[in-house]
């Protein structure tokens, strides 16, 4: 099976015919190099990367040494995600002006797009009820410390899914944040 | 036969040209996905990698970068690397060890080293070592051009990833990369 047949055409001339030397033979065993060939194939399929991975640009705000006073967001164009361990995820929209009378609702939601992308498309949709524009939405991420790597890469990528422009990555410093760590049994440091 | 040698040939060619090497992991790493669709440069890259249980490894992708960084680590640290030593960093992949620490492990042979569990960078800020934020700071002082990647394990608590980013905000660098792996968004 494994000749190569070098003598052209088949078939054999009519005419006279030519005298010529002894024929030498040009078939080649090939076998061993084409066994060779496959190995190598395997080896670099093997070896190769396929898939290369993606990357995921994240900005954080620079710390500034001195404080620039920007005029506070509204908190009603707000919404802030706490992520929690045991892929936990707690959201709340932070009311205007906080009082005794406040009554705060706070959800425990999953990272499913049932949860999580159900919660930012209606707090989108508020938001857009509200000041006619749905891009004026902030997302304040506040990660706990026992959330994991895929938490916030999930957080981020529902940001770009629903085409969220104003995000944040915040440090859990809020009031209502310690009491819903506290509440939740969590650390916030 | 003879179309069948060409195209496995044909094959090996492409698969030669083609082929990147994996680098050696001192830590196996689970990548969570995203549908993030950039994809990561090949070169002027300053990896970072953090393992579940919080140990983080440092990876420059250039060897004269490397070479560069090693020398002034010597020079901050005190350190006298012999050439032999200056070669085997030049070729070390992905490493995590308190600096002082390097001269002994870069003397070991290579093949003793693939076996030693490497126990990760000293990112405790507190004593005055600020080792990660030096290595940020000579690397991109030893090229300028560098972006910085991060491949944090899917499993890696937030405390240990918000460390890094700490370092890295204490050195003025407020853009670096998630790496990731594609998925589609599901419905």
């Amino acid at each position: 099976m494994a000749e190569m047949n070098v003598s052209g055409g088949g078939g054999h001339k009519k005419g006279p015919k030519k005298v010529r030397g002894k024929k030498m033979s040009t078939r080649v065993d090939l076998t061993a190099m084409v066994d060779l060939g496959f190995l190598l194939i395997t080896f670099f399929m093997l070896a190769t990367t396929f898939n290369k991975p993606k990357t995921m640009e994240v900005n954080k705000p620079a710390k500034e040494d001195k404080k620039v006073e920007e005029p506070p967001i509204k908190m009603s164009k707000t919404a802030s995600l706490m992520l929690g361990a045991n892929d936990k995820l707690y959201a709340y929209v932070s009311p205007d002006e906080i009082d005794a009378e406040t009554e705060l609702e706070v959800d425990s939601i999953d990272y499913s797009p049932n949860g999580l992308r159900k919660f930012i498309q209606r707090r989108q949709q508020e938001v857009q009820e509200q000041w006619g524009d749905k891009e004026q939405l902030f997302i304040m991420i506040k990660p706990l410390p026992a959330s994991t790597v895929k938490n916030i890469v999930d957080v981020l990528d529902e940001m770009t899914i629903n085409d969220v422009k104003r995000y944040a990555i915040l440090e859990p410093n809020d009031p209502i944040d310690s009491l819903i760590a506290l509440k939740t049994g969590q650390k916030r440091k | 036969m003879t179309a069948m040698c060409d195209v496995a040939f044909l094959l090996l060619t492409f698969f030669i040209l083609t082929t990147k090497f994996r680098p050696q992991e001192a830590v196996q790493i689970d990548i969570p996905a995203s549908t993030a669709q950039i994809p990561i440069p090949d070169k002027d890259i300053m990896l970072f990698q953090i393992a579940p249980d919080g140990r983080l490894f440092f990876n420059l992708d250039d060897q004269p970068t490397r070479l560069a960084l090693l020398d002034k680590l010597g020079t901050a640290y005190s350190i006298q690397f012999t050439a032999e030593q200056q070669n085997a960093f030049r070729t070390l992949e992905n490493w995590g060890m308190d600096i002082r620490a390097l001269p002994d492990f870069l003397s070991k042979d290579p093949n003793e080293r693939a076996h030693i569990q490497q126990p990760g960078l000293t990112i405790d800020t507190t004593g005055g070592q600020h080792q990660v934020e030096d290595l940020i700071l000579f690397s991109r002082q030893a090229n300028n051009n560098l972006r910085i990647a991060i491949k944090g394990d899917k499993a890696t608590e937030y405390r240990h990833f918000d460390k890094l980013i700490q370092a890295l905000q204490n050195r003025k660098v407020n853009k670096f990369n998630l790496i990731t792996s594609a998925r589609a968004a599901k419905e």
